[in-house]
C-alpha cells in the first residue's frame, strides 16, 4: 500500500509540474508581458524598466523557476486589469466555485446512485428505461442551454428562484441542478453496471442462498461493492465540473472562479487565466489522487495496477 | 470479448454470416434505429442545405427582425421558424448550422481519434516505459479543464472554425487513448498476434491489419461519444463568444445571440437548443446502439 | 489560502442570506451595469460606470445645471478669469471629506498638480491636460493655470475634474485609494471589491445647498452583472432596482411588465467605426486606401440600424461628434448614404473586386457589430468579430492591431465638441488617422475664444475627417433605463444617472 501511495503521489507531482509548464507558456504566449504590465500608455523606457524589474530579461528557464517558486507560494503576480494580486482575486472567488462544485456533485450522487441501484434491481422494466432515458437526455443537453431554460421557467415565469448572483442558498439551486445534471448520467450508468455485475456474482448468490434478508444482501453486500468504482468516477466528475463551472457561472452570473477566468480571457488578463487553469488542474490532480488512494484502501485489487 | 469465442460462435452457426446477424440485431435495436435515422436526416439536411433552405442564411434585413415562428399568431409560412435579431431566416440558419456542428464534430473526432488511437495502441502494444509515458500524458491531459483551456487558446489565436476544430481535436483524444490502450492490451498476447510477430511482420503491419480491425468496434463507440462531445463543446465555446465567429449560423452562437430576447421571445433559444439536443441525442443513441449490436455480451 | 477558501465557502453559504436586499423596504437602491471598473479612481478609468461613481462620491469645483446649461457653484462659491489663462476660485469653507478632513485650497492644488504628472497615468488625458497647474492664494482661494486659452475650461471642470483629499491620498497612494476611496460627494463608499461592485451610504455630512441637493436614498449599491439577460431577470424578480443599456427590444417588452418603469431617451454617446491607418501591418493595408474607407461608409445602412435596431430617439451621425455639442458643425461634412453598388464599385477601383478579409473589434452591443459585419459581407468584406472588454479592446486599438473598431464615446457628458475630437484626432492612442492638419486646426480651435473663428476651425477639421473617412460616425445612442416602479428617477441626455436626486415613491 505504501509503495502504491508513494508511486501515485510521485506521478501526481509530475503531472502538476507539466501543467505548471503549460500554464507558464500560456502566460508567455499572450504577448510581451513587460508591455502588458506597463500598460498601453507607457514609454519604451518604462517598459524596459519593468522588464528588468520583473526579471523578464532573464533566460526563460530562469524565469520559469522563479515563477514556479512564486506559484508554489500562491503568488501569481498582479492582474493586468484590476488593482489587485491574482491570489486575492482568486481567494475571493474560490469559495463560490467550491460550494457550487461540491453541492453539484452531492446533488448528482444523491440522484444518480439511487437511480442506478433501482434501475439495476428492476432491470429491463419501465423504471430501468426511465432511468436510462434520463441519463441519455442528461448527456445530450447543452448545460448552458439547460441553465437558461431553468432561468426562463423558475426565475422569470414562476418567480420561485432568483435568476443570478450568490446572495442566498436559493441562488445556488438552479446552478447546482444545471451543473449536477451534467455529471449525473455517467455516475448513474456506472452504478447501474456495477450493481448488475455484483448482483450476478457468486457471493451475492451465496448470500441469497444462505437465506439472508434481500435488503441486507442489497445494501450490506451488493451496494458497498458496486459503489467503490463510483468514488473514482465522482472525483473525476468533480474535476470536470470545476472546469465546466465556467459555463454555469456565466449563465447564472455567479462570481466564481470560472466566471473570473472567462472575464479575464475577454480582458486579456492572462496572469489570472493561467492561475485559474493551474489551480483547477491541481485541484483535479489532488482530488483524483485522494480518490485513488481511497480506492486502494477499500479494494486491494486496485493497488496492482 | 475474446476473439476465439466469437470465432467459435461463428463456426457453430455457419448459415448466418456475422454481418447479417449484426444487421438483424441492429434492426431490432430501437435506440440504434432512432439514432441512425435522425442522424441520417440531419446529415442529408446539412449536405443539401442550399436546396432545402428557403432563404439565404446570411441575408439580413433589419426591418424584418424577430418575426415569430409559424405557430405563433403573428407568424407566417414565409419564415417557418421566424427571423433572428438581424432579420435572417431562422430555419435557413438552423439548416446551415447543421453543417457547422457536423463538420466540427466529425473532424474533431477524427483528429482526436488519430491522436488518441496512436497513443493508446502504442501504450497497449509496447507496454512498459512507453505505456507509462503515455499513461502519464493521458493523466496530464485529463487534469486540464477542457473548456477553460479551449477558451484561453481560442482567445489567444482568435476564434474561427478551423481553430475550434483543431483545439477540440487536440483536446479530446483522452478517451480514445484510454479505450484503445485497454483494448490493445487485451489482444496483445492473442495467438494470431504472436503468430504475426513470429513470421516477421513489421509493427506497422501488425497494428494496421491485426490490432486496429479488432478494436474497431470500441473505436466507433468512442468516436460517436467524442463527436457528440465536440459538438456540445463547440456550442459552448460559441455561446461564450470564443468559438465560431458571427455571422456563421452555429447553433451555439444562435443561442448566444438569442439570449437577449429569451424572456419575451423564448423560441429564439428553444429552437436551436432543441436542434442541438436532438443531434447529440441521435449520435449518443447510435453510439450506444453500435456497442450493443457489435458486442451484445457487454450489454447491460 | 486554505483559510480564505474555507472562509469564502462559509460566507457563500451562511452569512450571505443576511446580505442587504434591494428595494424600497431596505432603503437600498441597487443599480446595475455591465462593466467592471479597472480602477475606481475617476481619473484612472474612462468608463461610464466610473463617471457615475465620480459624480456620486466626489465633487468638482463647479457643476453644470442640466436644465439651463449654466455653471453653478459646487465646491467653489465663485470664480473669475484673472487673465485668459488664469481662473481664480473662492472655495466653500464648510466642506469635509468623508473621513472628516476639511476641504481646502491645498486639496485643489494637490489634485490638479497630481493628475498632471506623468506618474499619475491619468487615463483620459484630454480631461486635464489643458491645465498647466494650480496654485494656492490662501486657504480658501485657488488659481488654476491654463496652458493656453481654453474656452471649454468650465465645462471640463464641471464634468471631469473631481477633487481628491491631499492628506489621505498621500498617505495611502493610488493603490490604497483605489481600494478605499474618499471624496466630498453625496455618497461615501463603504466597500469596493473588484468584480463584485461598490457599496455606498448616504454621506450625512454632505454640504448644504449643493446643486446636487441632499441625497434621499439611504444606501446605494453598484453591482456588475455582465450578462444582459441576467440583468433583466434580476430586475423582473426584484433582485435589483435599476438597470440600463437595454436593447430597444427588451425595453419594449419590459414596458408590459407591471412593477417596472421604462424610460428611453437619446444620449450624447455616439458610436463610430475607427479605421486603423498607422503602421505597416499588411492586414491594415486596405484601410489606408481612402476609397476602401468610403466604400465601407457606404455599405452600412445606418438609417436602417437606427430605425430598427437602436431606436428610442437615436439619430444617424455624420460629423465626428455629438450633433448638439458646441462646435459640432454639421453643414459642411460629407454625408455617406447607403449605396452598396457604389461601395462595390469603389472596392473594385481600389483593387479589391472580391473584397478582403479583415477584423472588427467591439466591446458593447454585439448586435450592432454583427449587423455591420452582415452589411460588410454583402459587399464582399469578411470581417471577423473580436468582442472584448473595453480596456482590452482599447489596448488592441492603441497598439494598432485592430483593423476596424466599433468605438463609442460619451464625451464625459461634456457638451463641447472638443471633448470628442480632442480624444480622437489630436494624436492620442485613440487617434488612428493622425492627420497633422486636423490636429493643428483642432488645437487652434480648442484655445480660440472667438466663437465664430472657433466654429470655422471645427468645421474645417470635421469636414476633412468626413472627406477622408478617417472614422465613420454611426449614430447617437438611445439610453433605455428600466427600474422598479417604487423609484422616482429622471434621466438626462448626458447619460449620467443622478441617484443622489432620486427618491422612493
Amino acid at each position: 500500500m505504501l509503495q502504491f501511495a508513494l508511486r501515485r503521489i510521485a506521478i501526481a507531482l509530475c503531472v502538476a509540474f507539466t501543467v505548471a509548464v503549460f500554464s507558464f507558456f500560456l502566460l508567455h504566449l499572450s504577448g510581451d508581458l513587460a508591455v502588458s504590465i506597463a500598460g498601453p500608455e507607457s514609454s519604451a523606457e518604462q517598459v524596459e524598466m519593468i522588464r528588468v524589474e520583473y526579471g523578464l530579461d532573464k533566460p526563460i528557464t530562469t524565469q520559469f523557476v522563479e515563477w514556479l517558486w512564486k506559484a508554489m507560494h500562491f503568488d501569481f503576480g498582479r492582474s493586468f486589469y484590476f488593482q489587485d494580486q491574482v491570489t486575492t482575486l482568486i481567494g475571493g472567488r474560490l469559495g463560490v466555485t467550491m460550494t457550487l462544485g461540491g453541492l453539484a456533485l452531492g446533488f448528482a450522487l444523491l440522484i444518480a446512485i439511487p437511480l442506478g441501484v433501482i434501475a439495476a434491481i428492476k432491470r429491463d422494466t419501465w423504471v430501468d428505461r426511465v432511468a436510462l432515458t434520463i441519463s441519455v437526455f442528461g448527456q445530450a443537453m447543452p448545460s448552458f442551454w439547460f441553465g437558461l431554460t431553468l432561468v426562463l421557467i423558475f426565475a422569470v415565469n414562476l418567480r420561485w428562484l432568483p435568476a443570478s448572483g450568490t446572495g442566498t442558498w436559493k441562488h445556488f439551486i438552479m446552478p447546482v441542478i444545471a451543473l449536477g445534471t451534467y455529471a449525473m448520467p455517467a455516475i448513474m450508468r456506472l452504478t447501474r453496471n456495477g450493481m448488475l455485475d455484483v448482483l450476478a456474482s457468486d457471493y451475492i448468490r451465496t448470500a441469497r442462498a444462505k437465506g439472508l434478508h434481500p435488503a441486507t444482501v442489497m445494501f450490506k453486500h451488493a451496494l458497498r461493492n458496486a459503489v467503490i468504482p463510483v468514488v473514482g468516477l465522482a472525483a473525476v466528475q468533480l474535476g470536470f465540473m470545476l472546469g465546466g463551472s465556467i459555463v454555469i457561472e456565466t449563465v447564472f452570473s455567479l462570481h466564481g472562479l470560472g466566471h473570473l477566468a472567462w472575464e479575464a480571457i475577454s480582458r486579456n488578463d492572462y496572469p489570472v487565466v493561467q492561475a485559474v487553469v493551474l489551480l483547477l488542474s491541481v485541484v483535479y490532480i489532488f482530488v483524483t489522487l485522494v480518490a485513488d488512494l481511497l480506492n486502494a484502501a477499500l479494494d486491494p485489487r486496485m493497488r496492482a495496477n | 470479448m475474446s476473439e476465439t469465442t466469437t470465432d467459435a460462435l461463428t463456426e457453430a452457426l455457419p448459415k448466418v454470416s456475422p454481418v447479417a446477424r449484426m444487421a438483424r440485431r441492429a434492426l431490432g435495436h430501437h435506440g440504434f434505429m432512432i439514432g441512425a435515422t435522425v442522424l441520417g436526416l440531419i446529415v442529408l439536411m446539412a449536405i443539401f442545405a442550399p436546396l432545402i433552405a428557403p432563404h439565404d442564411p446570411y441575408a439580413q434585413d433589419v426591418s424584418r427582425r424577430l418575426i415569430p415562428p409559424v405557430w405563433d399568431a403573428k407568424g407566417s409560412w414565409e419564415h417557418v421558424f421566424g427571423t433572428d435579431k438581424l432579420g435572417r431566416d431562422y430555419l435557413s440558419r438552423l439548416i446551415y448550422g447543421a453543417r457547422i456542428s457536423l463538420l466540427i464534430g466529425a473532424l474533431a473526432a477524427l483528429i482526436s481519434g488519430v491522436i488518441g488511437t496512436a497513443l493508446g495502441v502504442a501504450a497497449g502494444y509496447f507496454g512498459g516505459k512507453v505505456d507509462a509515458a503515455i499513461s502519464y500524458l493521458i493523466t496530464t491531459r485529463l487534469s486540464m479543464p477542457v473548456v477553460l483551456v479551449a477558451l484561453a487558446v481560442a482567445a489567444l489565436v482568435g476564434g474561427s472554425l478551423k481553430i475550434v476544430i483543431l483545439v477540440l481535436g487536440f483536446l479530446l483524444w483522452d478517451r480514445f487513448a484510454v479505450v484503445t490502450r485497454v483494448a490493445t492490451q487485451q489482444i496483445r498476447h492473442a495467438e494470431y498476434i504472436s503468430a504475426a510477430r513470429c513470421i516477421g511482420c513489421s509493427v506497422w503491419r501488425i497494428v494496421l491489419s491485426e490490432i486496429l480491425p479488432n478494436i474497431l468496434n470500441a473505436l466507433i463507440v468512442v468516436a460517436t461519444l467524442e463527436m457528440a462531445h465536440a459538438i456540445l463543446l463547440e456550442a459552448t465555446l460559441s455561446f461564450l463568444g470564443l468559438g465560431v465567429p458571427p455571422p456563421e449560423p452555429s447553433w451555439g452562437l444562435m443561442i448566444a445571440e438569442g439570449k437577449s430576447y429569451m424572456f419575451f421571445k423564448p423560441w429564439v433559444i428553444v429552437i436551436p437548443g432543441i436542434a442541438l439536443l436532438v443531434l447529440v441525442l441521435a449520435i449518443n443513441l447510435l453510439g450506444d446502439g453500435v456497442r450493443d449490436v457489435t458486442a451484445p455480451e457487454n450489454r447491460n | 489560502m486554505l483559510k480564505s477558501v474555507l472562509l469564502g465557502t462559509a460566507l457563500a453559504l451562511c452569512l450571505a442570506p443576511g446580505a442587504a436586499m434591494a428595494g424600497k423596504a431596505n432603503d437600498t437602491l441597487v443599480y446595475v451595469s455591465d462593466s467592471d471598473l479597472e480602477n475606481i479612481s475617476p481619473y484612472h478609468n474612462n468608463m461610464r460606470e466610473g463617471v457615475i461613481l465620480m459624480h456620486h462620491v466626489w465633487d468638482g469645483l463647479v457643476s453644470r445645471d442640466v436644465k439651463t446649461g449654466k455653471y453653478v457653484p459646487l465646491l467653489a462659491t465663485s470664480w473669475k478669469w484673472i487673465d485668459p489663462t488664469t481662473l481664480e476660485f473662492a472655495l466653500r469653507k464648510d466642506v469635509k471629506f468623508h473621513n472628516g478632513d476639511a476641504f481646502t485650497a491645498d486639496d485643489v492644488v494637490f489634485t490638479v498638480n497630481y493628475v498632471l504628472t506623468p506618474e499619475a497615468k491619468v487615463v483620459a488625458k484630454q480631461n486635464v491636460m489643458w491645465m498647466s497647474g494650480a496654485e494656492k492664494v490662501d486657504d480658501y482661494t485657488v488659481r488654476i493655470k491654463l496652458k493656453e486659452p481654453f474656452p471649454a475650461a468650465m465645462e471640463y471642470l464641471a464634468a471631469a475634474v473631481p477633487m481628491y483629499p491631499k492628506a489621505y491620498f498621500e498617505k495611502v497612494g493610488i493603490e490604497g485609494f483605489a481600494k478605499a476611496p474618499i471624496g466630498t460627494g453625496p455618497y461615501k463608499i463603504v466597500s469596493a471589491t473588484s468584480g463584485q461592485g461598490v457599496k455606498m451610504v448616504k454621506y450625512d455630512g454632505y454640504m448644504k445647498n449643493s446643486p446636487k441637493g441632499t441625497p434621499k436614498i439611504g444606501k446605494l449599491e453598484f453591482k456588475v452583472i455582465p450578462d444582459g439577460e441576467s440583468r433583466v431577470a434580476e430586475l423582473m424578480t426584484g433582485g435589483v432596482d435599476w438597470i440600463w443599456r437595454l436593447p430597444s427590444d427588451q425595453a419594449d417588452s419590459l414596458r408590459s411588465v407591471p412593477d417596472v418603469s421604462v424610460l428611453s431617451s437619446e444620449t450624447m454617446r455616439v458610436a463610430f467605426l475607427v479605421f486603423e491607418m498607422q503602421g505597416d501591418d499588411p492586414a491594415m493595408k486596405p484601410l489606408k486606401d481612402e476609397r476602401v474607407r468610403k466604400a465601407i461608409s457606404m455599405s452600412i445602412d445606418r438609417k436602417a440600424m437606427v430605425d430598427n435596431l437602436v431606436r428610442g430617439g437615436s439619430r444617424v451621425m455624420n460629423a465626428a461628434c455629438f450633433v448638439e455639442q458646441t462646435g459640432c458643425v454639421q453643414d459642411t461634412v460629407v454625408k455617406y448614404s447607403y449605396d452598396p453598388a457604389k461601395a462595390k464599385a469603389l472596392l473594385k477601383e481600389a483593387g479589391y473586386p472580391n473584397g478582403f478579409d479583415t477584423e472588427m473589434y467591439a466591446y458593447r452591443e454585439r448586435d450592432y457589430a454583427e449587423a455591420m459585419i452582415g452589411y460588410l459581407k454583402a459587399v464582399g468584406i469578411n470581417a471577423k468579430l473580436n468582442f472584448l472588454k473595453y480596456p482590452a479592446m482599447r489596448n488592441e486599438l492603441h497598439a494598432g492591431r485592430a483593423a476596424i473598431t466599433m468605438n463609442t464615446w460619451g464625451s464625459y457628458s461634456v457638451n463641447d465638441a472638443s471633448a470628442f475630437t480632442g480624444n480622437f484626432f489630436k494624436g492620442s492612442g485613440d487617434d488612428r488617422s493622425r492627420d497633422p492638419e486636423v490636429k493643428a486646426w483642432l488645437t487652434e480651435a480648442d484655445s480660440t475664444v472667438d466663437e465664430a473663428k472657433r466654429m470655422e476651425l471645427y468645421g474645417k477639421a470635421l469636414k476633412r475627417i468626413s472627406e477622408k473617412a478617417y472614422v465613420l460616425p454611426l449614430f447617437s445612442y438611445s439610453a433605455n433605463y428600466a427600474f422598479t416602479k417604487d423609484l422616482s428617477f429622471t434621466a438626462y441626455p448626458d447619460e449620467l444617472p443622478r441617484f443622489y436626486a432620486a427618491s422612493w415613491k
